[in-house]
């Protein structure tokens, strides 16, 4: 793979993404998003005001876990859906395959990356001169764990819209992505480890951590915000099971990085036999 | 220059092209004619890389296009049926995008766009989404010009352009021809072929039925006292 051939579609796709507004729209969902928890998060006690990082760390948190693999695999997927007349000029030209993939994939994500720190950079400066800076150190982890989850259901919208091919097929599966990685995977997990023992559950529980994206940086976020201690039992023995806190977050990094590179190579291969 | 040999093509159960065999020489304007789905934009498509032949091998100026695609891929230079851009970019921003893609100075569209003989002008601060569908078609030639490259597969280039487009085209294509461009392309617009083509391919099918000199044709013409559509059709129908 050569730079020189994907820098320029990277370019291109991350001007594209600017003029159609969906950058400027995301910064300011982003942005929207912090400010609004940390002011608004502790209604329900009756108080007003912002609130620290730590806080609204926690809080958003769970939020982005629903939110950036919607926005990322229905971005992703607009993007890497076939045009008819578009694709043929580009692929027609000595540039491979991966090349075009890849640089599709590093223009969307820099397009995000832009958004997610002008809409959380723009949040957190807001927080840093209302409250005091306690938590401040989780804050940049959180923001770093949002683009990880972005790269990973960007690829895997490239993946959807190559198995599909066709528009509603593509945006159904992506659909069906989400809701399994967002909301049902954790059911059937639970729902598994009921019917094991107490022991082997404990077992079925850590292994299936690695199996969705979503737990991986959900555990990250809350284990690099509060350390193990937040899980109770389970956080001790995840931590005990992968040597210390610092193996943990290793091995989740590792589980995110696989979560990202194997959607990317099954598309390379599929892609490569595919007609344009 | 380009060696199609024993080239099939099939989807599903479908049979595009069937066992196509011909050579275009270095230089040469080669025209492909036939009703639609007879498989000449598959046959395009399969020399330009973007479809996998079924079975059969291409050769681009000696090189296997399906083995050694990238290279081979660099000798041509392609425009679609239907050209496509992304609407919020302006045409001088997609010929600088092409550009990049082929590692060619900018200063080459200056070249293209001003320098050559056919009026690519009036058009490059605009956006995509505010050209019609023959200036787009003209976008797509001037980014086919671009990398100078020694084939030019064009796919029914004339279809979206108006008379007078249609007109400057193909004196346009008459002078890459004359500086030794080879040519290949489809076409339903037989003035198109009779006015550029060295030798024509008829196809029909998916198969090839035809392939002769124009001259051939001409003299058929002049023979039968009949129009090439008429001559057209009796070799369609042949087959």
């Amino acid at each position: 793979m050569e730079l020189s051939s994907i820098l320029p579609i990277a370019r291109r796709e991350l001007i594209v993404a600017i003029r159609n507004k969906w950058t400027v729209i995301f910064a300011f969902v982003f942005g929207s998003l912090v400010l609004a928890i940390s002011y608004f998060g502790t209604i329900t006690a009756g108080e007003i005001g912002f609130q620290g990082f730590n806080r609204t760390t926690a809080s958003l948190l769970s939020l982005v876990l629903y939110l950036i693999p919607l926005v990322s695999l229905m971005m992703g997927t607009q993007s890497f859906l076939r045009n008819e007349g578009e694709d043929e000029m580009l692929f027609s030209q000595p540039v491979s395959r991966s090349e075009i993939l890849t640089g599709k994939l590093l223009g969307l994500f820099a397009a995000m990356t832009t958004a997610t720190f002008i809409g959380f950079g723009v949040g957190g400066v807001v927080i840093a001169t209302q409250t005091d800076a306690e938590g401040f150190l989780g804050y940049p982890v959180f923001v770093l764990l949002s683009l990880f989850l972005t790269l990973v259901f960007l690829s895997l919208s490239m993946l959807a819209a190559i198995i599909s091919q066709r528009r509603t097929k593509a945006f159904g599966l992506a659909l069906l992505l989400w809701f399994f990685f967002v909301i049902l995977y954790d059911l059937l997990v639970l729902g598994g480890s009921l019917l094991l023992k107490e022991r082997s559950a404990n077992y079925f529980i850590f292994a299936s951590l690695f199996g969705n994206p979503v737990d991986i940086v959900r555990v990250a976020g809350l284990l690099s915000m509060k350390g193990g201690e937040v899980f109770g039992a389970a956080g001790a023995s995840l931590l005990k099971f992968l040597g210390g806190y610092g193996q943990a977050i290793a091995a989740l990094v590792v589980g995110l990085i696989f979560w990202t590179a194997v959607p990317i190579l099954a598309s390379f291969r599929l892609l490569r036999d595919q007609d344009i | 220059m380009i060696e199609v040999q024993g080239l099939a093509k099939t989807f599903g159960q479908f049979t595009a092209v069937d066992g196509v065999s011909f050579e275009v020489r270095e230089g040469e304007t080669f025209a492909m004619l036939g009703p639609n789905g007879s498989g000449k934009s598959t046959i395009l498509k399969s020399i330009a890389g973007l479809q996998r032949p079924t079975n059969g091998s291409i050769t681009i100026g000696g090189m296997d296009a399906l083995k050694t695609s990238l290279a081979a891929r660099k000798l041509i230079s392609y425009l679609p049926q239907r050209v496509g851009f992304h609407d919020c970019l302006t045409a001088h921003e997609v010929l600088e995008f092409y550009c990049r893609l082929r590692k060619l100075p900018i200063s080459r569209i200056d070249q293209v766009v001003h320098g050559s003989e056919f009026n690519f002008n009036g058009f490059s601060e605009k956006r995509v989404s505010e050209l019609s569908g023959g200036m787009k078609q003209k976008l797509g030639l001037a980014i086919a010009c671009l990398a100078d490259a020694p084939v030019l597969l064009l796919d029914e280039p004339t279809v979206s352009l108006d008379p007078a487009g249609a007109i400057a085209f193909r004196k346009f294509l008459k002078t890459l021809k004359e500086k030794g461009k080879t040519i290949v392309f489809t076409s339903h617009v037989l003035a198109d072929v009779e006015m550029l083509a060295d030798r024509v391919a008829v196809l029909v099918d998916g198969k090839l039925t035809a392939v002769l000199p124009i001259e051939e044709l001409r003299q058929q013409i002049a023979d039968k006292d009949r129009s090439l559509e008429e001559i057209y059709l009796e070799y369609a129908s042949a087959a």
